[in-house]
């Protein structure tokens, strides 16, 4: 007969080997952070994907798992990003005829401000030294995870960091596209959702669905366009 | 059982997107290659079924907790990084606000250029 502290050791071991615990931890920590952040009276600057990430990791610090472990048992949830970033497809459909009416302003923006989001970051970083792998960590900031992920890969940065700046930067974006359109009087919910998706990928996008569908569906366009033309561009630039 | 039909249709795209990346050797992952197919074929057809569009507003509901997995995994390797977090900070605030206004500024006078174009037409 093996001790009590023992087997509740040997059974957090079992318990953590299993992709159950990773996905209720995260489920856990989503919905707390909603919640926290619906107390909190919905403050901009504190999104809740935020709050969520912090509970999360400071449940796994306090618990001592196994971070790569975690990783492994959370894998179950990101599959489900390819199928969810294919479901962006169908506001966009729905919102054809507003796109229909602005592609000359979306092509002409689109490549100058793609472009320059990656730049601005990278210029910055590189006068303040940092090092060329925190560099490829951060050129591709405002494009969605899953490109992202393939982006940094290949430019040989560091994925938890890149991971790490994409939270920054969707948060951020979201927080700058507000304070900036308020300053500038931009008042049209197509260019926000834009440079919300644009800029600010998945939590921008998310940020633009709770303005209006039709925001919503010109972040998908910003974010699918971005993806498509920083994972087509990057690589070629960034090897020059 | 409507929304997992929706499901299935949208993990469908998901791989047609991924085969096409793989046969291509597309730098672009197959979810967004998946979702321009998707927003294609919707245009051929004409329309979107109602458990497509309660699958995909599921999905789209959660996207964030879709990415909280990989979020986490800057606290856990935060130390790699010494001396580098002026940069990185600097890069990420800076570098955003100056996108985000390009790209307001960009689309507000593009926009106004466009229409008093027509309006002249």
């Amino acid at each position: 007969m093996t001790e009590l502290p023992e087997r509740l050791l040997s059974m957090m071991d079992t318990l953590s080997a299993s992709p159950a615990l990773a996905i209720g931890l995260t489920l856990g920590a989503f919905f707390a952070g909603n919640w926290g952040f619906a107390r909190m009276g919905r403050p901009l600057w504190l999104p809740p994907v935020v709050l969520s990430a912090v509970l999360l990791s400071a449940t796994i610090a306090v618990l001592s798992l196994d971070y790569a472990r975690y990783q492994d048992g959370a894998e179950w949830l990101r599959v489900l990003l390819g199928p969810a970033t294919v479901a962006l497809g169908i506001p966009l459909y729905q919102q054809m005829h507003h796109i229909r009416a602005l592609w000359r302003p979306i092509l002409c923006t689109l490549p100058l401000a793609a472009t320059l989001a990656a730049v601005y970051a990278v210029v910055i970083a590189w006068g303040l030294g940092a090092t060329p792998e925190v560099l490829a960590s951060l050129a591709p900031k405002s494009v969605t995870a899953p490109i992202a992920i393939g982006i940094t890969k290949e430019l040989g940065g560091s994925v938890p960091l890149m991971m790490g700046g994409l939270l920054i930067t969707g948060v951020v974006a979201t927080l700058f596209v507000d304070l900036l359109s308020g300053l500038l009087s931009i008042s049209d919910e197509r260019i926000r959702g834009f440079a919300l998706g644009l800029n600010g990928h998945a939590i921008g996008t998310a940020r633009a669905f709770e303005i209006s569908p039709t925001a919503g569906a010109f972040a998908s366009l910003g974010m699918g366009l971005t993806g498509v033309f920083t994972a087509l561009i990057l690589p070629l630039v960034f090897h020059l | 059982m409507p929304m997992l039909r929706g499901f299935l249709i949208l993990v469908l795209f998901f791989l047609l997107g991924e085969a096409v990346r793989l046969v291509f050797l597309l730098p672009v992952s197959g979810g967004v290659l998946g979702m321009m197919a998707m927003t294609l074929t919707l245009m051929v057809t004409g329309g979107v079924s109602e458990e497509l569009a309660s699958a995909s507003q599921g999905l789209i509901s959660v996207l964030v907790l879709l990415i909280m997995p990989g979020v986490v995994g800057v606290f856990f390797t935060a130390d790699q990084f010494q001396g580098q977090w002026l940069a990185v900070g600097a890069a990420l605030l800076v570098g955003t606000f100056l996108s985000v206004l390009t790209t307001l500024l960009l689309m507000k006078f593009l926009i106004r250029a466009g229409t008093r174009s027509q309006a002249n037409d």
